[in-house]
């Protein structure tokens, strides 16, 4: 078309002006686009074409801008009137039209020369625009140039789209009409020839635009100091951040979606370990396995962990600082998925080791954690940048009433979902009470003190666990480095002061208590009276709790009530965890020394566990460190048992569902009432 | 953490997730014009210029240099999956539009083929695109 042909002519003549233009503001723009800062690097990087630009452009930019301009498909029109010899009236309207939209363009850069510090010159050129605003000059333009071609008509040069138009010339001047005939036929093809390249030129962009597309995909490549803006911005950091834990949650499901079970037959890996019938219901399958990280400094211990209530697959876990980076943060606090593998989903840190760590209840957002050097802190997974990991809250440090000055091994979150209070406790025996919105001041503030001193020299009392009844917050047993079980009262009651009630103390082990767990008691049977304990004595030991209200002769004697265990399960190694299970009654877990996760139903047998399970990583190292120092159930379902130790790492559980899972049959709970009846007899039998 | 600068905590990341067994490239995209600011296990531009005349792929852009484990990955150009990803998302985009509204967009994208599988993560300003080899189904 030739047309197409004049305008890619024109273009090529003003690339060559404006690579002129360019090469004079070359110096100036130099200087400027060195003062030029890039502010929002990832605008940057959006930066397109058709785009208003903002003023904080780099040099490279402008650079960019100019050769955008220069072949943008708005600007094919433009061209300069005095171009080349015209042939017929189609190029000259064109180039009409092009003239007419020259100014501005070559305004604009000016404009870019003059100033280049605002490039607010972005509205360029529309094609469609100039030729209605400019109409009267259309005319008297067109008249003038329209001579010349009737002399020397060359329809090869014409294309079909003009043929109408020329036929209406040439029948013109064959007729030799008068003056004012012609001018209104000049009139009438003029328009005909404006509408035409109107549509031509309409095409041409279309068609232009589409070719772009694909040609020139993407955009541009960035500069090298673009792509390092673009990458070090928050937003690139946050987004990688984000979307590559979807990625990697995409990847790590290990269901195939597509599988086609008829098909093929499949291993039947599932009924491996199911070599006994009665065994499958008691299966404990290794499901998941959390390392560190080496960025995170290895060679931590894992000192506390737990399960979300609210998010099944999350659980936290507690570190103490890394013997082998001394420069890493000394507290880490993860929260892990069982569906992200081998990476946190927060990795959070505090300025001393973390001995204890717990989800909100009534909070899922919040983690709390406490610490060694007597910080409770408080971290919140909403904040926007987690990247930083340190916590919204923390307590005070300044001793006195104000707080813990101890290591906190023990935290509580007791009352209900509109008041909650959270309950730390430190190893000089100090209780405290914190709301979780304000961590500045304790609530509650009470040192607890031996009842009798004689027993131990000092009066001094160090727990090291706690656990609170599921059916009263005011009231809580703390296990002690003397290897006494004491229960302690938040407040001052009747016949009572409030800290270590003096009736009565459960004392049978011999070594430092490590845990202690009140039976969650969920079902028909209130068993929330029973609680489990064990310690570094090798014991495991089941109790009945005194009722707290309950005042007994010994009272007057200002005697403490021997209250012997309702069951002491002799262990081979150091006990450092024992925790109910959730939903079962009677089935309960421990970790040892030795590395060993027991699961024991105590309807079934109150000697031997009935599963046992290692994380599966020790087998492979003979010097590893195999103490595992906690476990925590999963506490909806209770299907899932997290343990961690010494080496950091933490392993998640399955349980088959004889030990887990919320159905339980309903003489679970009418057993293990008959099996504490039938114990208290006989330890009484004992006794006595 | 180590010390590590926040850009190197994501150079890690994206390392990671380049390296994990399966995964063939992996390409982050501006989100409004499609450039190209990270790839990996595809063949970029640069990469040809470079070394056309060697003819090796290299895997990835990474600066600290995954090249040496030159695989048979990256044999797609980054470019051209960048432009078909990108053209992807955008119809994607305007199905959801016509389909939920304005107010909705596009969070995840996967696209399984016989042969691999394509998870896109669209966000506001960038997306993220993974190819990993899946088991035959």
């Amino acid at each position: 078309m030739s047309s197409v042909q004049a305008l890619k002519d024109e273009l090529l003549a003003k690339k060559a002006r404006l690579a002129e233009l360019k090469r004079q503001n070359e110096l100036k723009r130099k200087e400027v686009s060195n003062r030029q800062s890039i502010s929002d690097p990832a605008q940057l990087a959006q930066a397109s074409p058709l785009r208003g630009r903002s003023t904080n452009l780099g040099g490279d930019d402008l650079d960019d801008l100019v050769a955008r301009l220069v072949d943008r498909p708005s600007s094919t029109a433009p061209g300069t009137p005095k171009s080349g010899k015209r042939s017929s009236g189609a190029d000259e309207t064109q180039s009409r039209a092009g003239a007419e939209s020259t100014p501005q363009p070559a305004r604009t850069y000016q404009d870019a020369s003059t100033d280049t510090q605002t490039l607010s010159f972005a509205e360029s050129t529309t094609v469609y625009e100039i030729p209605v605003e400019t109409k009267p000059e259309y005319i008297s333009y067109s008249k003038g140039v329209q001579t010349e071609p009737r002399r020397s008509p060359s329809p090869g040069e014409i294309g079909e789209q003009h043929g109408a138009e020329l036929d209406g010339t040439e029948r013109r001047r064959r007729r030799n009409l008068s003056q004012r005939e012609v001018e209104l036929e000049e009139e009438q093809i003029r328009q005909k020839l404006r509408a035409e390249v109107e549509e031509e030129l309409r095409a041409l962009q279309l068609h232009e635009h589409t070719a772009d597309d694909k040609q020139r995909f993407p955009v541009r490549a960035l500069a090298p100091e673009e792509l390092n803006a673009v990458t070090n911005s928050n937003d690139f950091l946050d987004f990688v951040d984000r979307s590559s834990k979807v990625i990697e949650r995409a990847l790590d499901e290990e269901y195939d979606l597509l599988a086609d079970y008829a098909l093929q037959s499949r291993a039947l890996d599932d009924d491996a370990d199911d070599y006994a019938g009665h065994r499958r219901g008691r299966r404990i399958k290794e499901v998941a396995s959390f390392d560190l990280a080496d960025s995170m400094g290895r060679k931590r211990m894992l000192s506390s962990i737990d399960f979300s209530p609210k998010f099944p697959e999350l659980l936290c876990t507690a570190y103490t600082k890394s013997q082998q980076s001394p420069h890493s943060p000394p507290g880490l606090l993860n929260v892990w998925n069982m569906h992200l593998k081998g990476r946190p989903e927060y990795s959070l840190h505090a300025t001393s080791d973390l001995l204890s760590c717990l989800f909100h209840p009534y909070h899922p957002s919040l983690i709390l954690g406490g610490t060694y050097s007597g910080q409770l802190c408080l971290w919140d997974t909403r904040t926007r940048h987690q990247r930083t990991g340190e916590p919204v809250q923390k307590t005070p440090l300044t001793g006195g009433r104000t707080g813990h000055a101890h290591p906190i091994y023990s935290l509580a979150v007791v009352g209900t979902q509109n008041a909650s209070s959270v309950i730390s406790v430190s190893t000089d025996g100090v209780v405290c009470a914190w709301s979780p919105d304000m961590l500045t001041q304790p609530q509650e503030y009470l040192e607890l003190k031996s009842p009798n001193p004689s027993a131990y020299k000092t009066d001094d009392v160090a727990p090291t666990c706690i656990s609170f009844p599921a059916s009263d917050p005011t009231y809580f047993l703390a296990g002690t480095e003397q290897g006494a079980i004491m229960p302690v009262h938040r407040y001052d009651r009747a016949g009572a002061k409030a800290g270590v009630d003096a009736r009565c103390q459960y004392r049978s082990h011999e070594a430092p208590v490590m845990g202690v767990d009140f039976h969650p008691a969920r079902g028909k049977i209130d068993l929330g009276d029973m609680f489990l304990s064990c310690g570094l004595d090798w014991s495991v030991k089941v109790w009945r709790a005194q009722p707290p209200s309950s005042t007994s002769a010994a009272t007057i004697f200002g005697q403490s009530e021997a209250v012997t265990p309702l069951l002491s399960i002799p262990r081979e190694d150091a006990v450092y965890d024992a925790r109910w299970s959730p939903t079962k009654p009677s089935i309960f877990g421990c970790v040892d020394g030795a590395g060993k996760l027991d699961i024991y139903d105590i309807n079934a047998s109150s000697e031997i566990p009935v599963a046992s399970a290692r994380p599966s990583h020790q087998e492979k190292d003979l010097y590893a460190l195999r103490s595992l120092n906690k476990m925590a159930w999963e506490k909806n379902q209770g299907r899932n048992v997290a343990v961690g130790g010494l080496d950091g790492v933490a392993t998640v559980f399955e349980v088959g569902p004889e030990l887990g899972g919320v159905e339980s049959k309903g003489d679970a709970w009418v057993g293990v009432r008959k099996w504490v009846a039938r114990q208290g007899k006989m330890t009484t039998a004992g006794t006595v | 953490m180590q010390q590590t600068s926040p850009s190197q905590e994501t150079q890690n990341l994206l390392a990671r997730l380049s390296q994990r067994p399966g995964v063939q490239s992996t390409l982050i995209l501006s989100r409004d014009t499609g450039a190209i600011v990270r790839s990996s296990g595809l063949v970029t531009a640069e990469d040809i210029s470079e070394e056309g005349a060697a003819a090796v792929p290299t895997n990835g852009t990474y600066v600290n240099g995954t090249s040496d484990e030159v695989k048979t990955k990256g044999t797609r150009n980054a470019e051209e999956v960048a432009r078909l990803v990108y053209d992807f998302v955008k119809s994607a985009g305007n199905m959801i539009e016509e389909l939920n509204g304005e107010n909705d967009e596009s969070k995840l994208l996967r696209v399984r083929t016989k042969k691999n599988e394509l998870v896109v993560v669209p966000d506001a300003k960038f997306l993220l695109v993974v190819i990993h080899s899946t088991p035959p189904a």
